[in-house]
């Protein structure tokens, strides 16, 4: 796999991270109302465009990988948001949730490289 | 007359999550009768809705399909190489509505869950997509990937069991 494939799949899970991260930010701030949920649109928006420019990214790599070796990236994605949802959100999993989210991760894999 | 300035500041709390409530995410510094509440009655539950987006994905996925077969058995021209030519077969428009109705689903859980388990839950479409493409489509299921599912699905009960510890203890 190239430097460039691999930069574009790195940078396609960091705006997918990204993206959530923001979807979730615009509807914890639309939640929370008064004036937090100021500029809650703006936000979403912001995640909706983070998402769009994974998806393209993503599909774009496609004709330039194997998709073997394209898949395991799908199968991490949940512990990447995990991750992120920690480091910018402060979410924290108890051991329970990351088996299962382990466990997720495990089954993506078969499932895609099947 | 002077003007008023204020120093900008985020009005993000750092340390608030407000949607420990439903989740094995713990947090304590919001108090619990702060944390927000989804309105009464199953269809509102964000867990049932994320359920939901998880089959309206799953069938978006097939109606794609079935719709991009469709359209390829009708036409060879250069346009079915861009995905434009799939636009002309209804199967593809309800593909595209059950994906924007699965992204409704997906905001307003994301309302009431936090972000890693929601994502986390959402792998069912890894389960949904090959048994809806066995049952309507036909395709063959290995071992391999029967394997894939059951894990999937042990991975979700596992996340279901830690979420139902949370709120046992609220």
């Amino acid at each position: 796999m190239s430097l460039i494939a691999w930069t574009l799949i790195i940078i396609s899970q960091i705006a997918l991270v990204a993206g959530q991260i923001f979807l979730k930010r615009a509807m914890s701030r639309r939640e929370h109302g008064g004036e937090i949920a100021r500029g809650w649109i703006t936000t979403l928006v912001i995640g909706i465009a983070t998402m769009t420019v994974w998806f393209l990214l993503w599909l774009g790599v496609m004709p330039h990988v194997e998709l073997s070796k394209q898949m395991p990236f799908e199968g991490i994605s949940p512990i990447l948001i995990v991750l992120g949802a920690a480091v910018f959100l402060h979410e924290r999993l108890n051991w329970q949730g990351w088996a299962g989210v382990g466990l997720t991760c495990v089954g993506v894999l078969l499932v895609s490289a099947s | 007359m002077g003007i008023n300035k204020t120093k900008r500041r985020s009005v993000l709390p750092r340390k608030v999550d407000a949607f420990a409530y439903y989740s094995p995410f713990m947090h304590d510094k919001l108090p619990a009768a702060a944390l927000p509440k989804p309105a009464p009655g199953l269809f509102w539950n964000p867990y049932v809705q994320i359920f939901f987006t998880v089959l309206l994905t799953a069938a978006a996925q097939i109606l794609l399909k079935v719709g991009a077969d469709h359209s390829a058995s009708n036409n060879n021209s250069a346009w079915s190489w861009m995905g434009l030519t799939e636009l002309a077969s209804w199967w593809t428009w309800a593909g595209i509505f059950a994906f924007v109705a699965s992204f409704g689903g997906w905001l307003y859980a994301l309302r009431f869950l936090p972000l890693g388990l929601a994502f986390a839950l959402t792998n069912g479409v890894h389960i949904f997509v090959p048994i809806g493409s066995w049952y309507f489509l036909g395709d063959h299921i290995g071992w391999l990937r029967a394997s894939g599912i059951l894990i999937i699905i042990s991975g979700i009960l596992l996340l279901a069991q830690s979420v139902a510890k949370v709120e046992e203890k609220v």
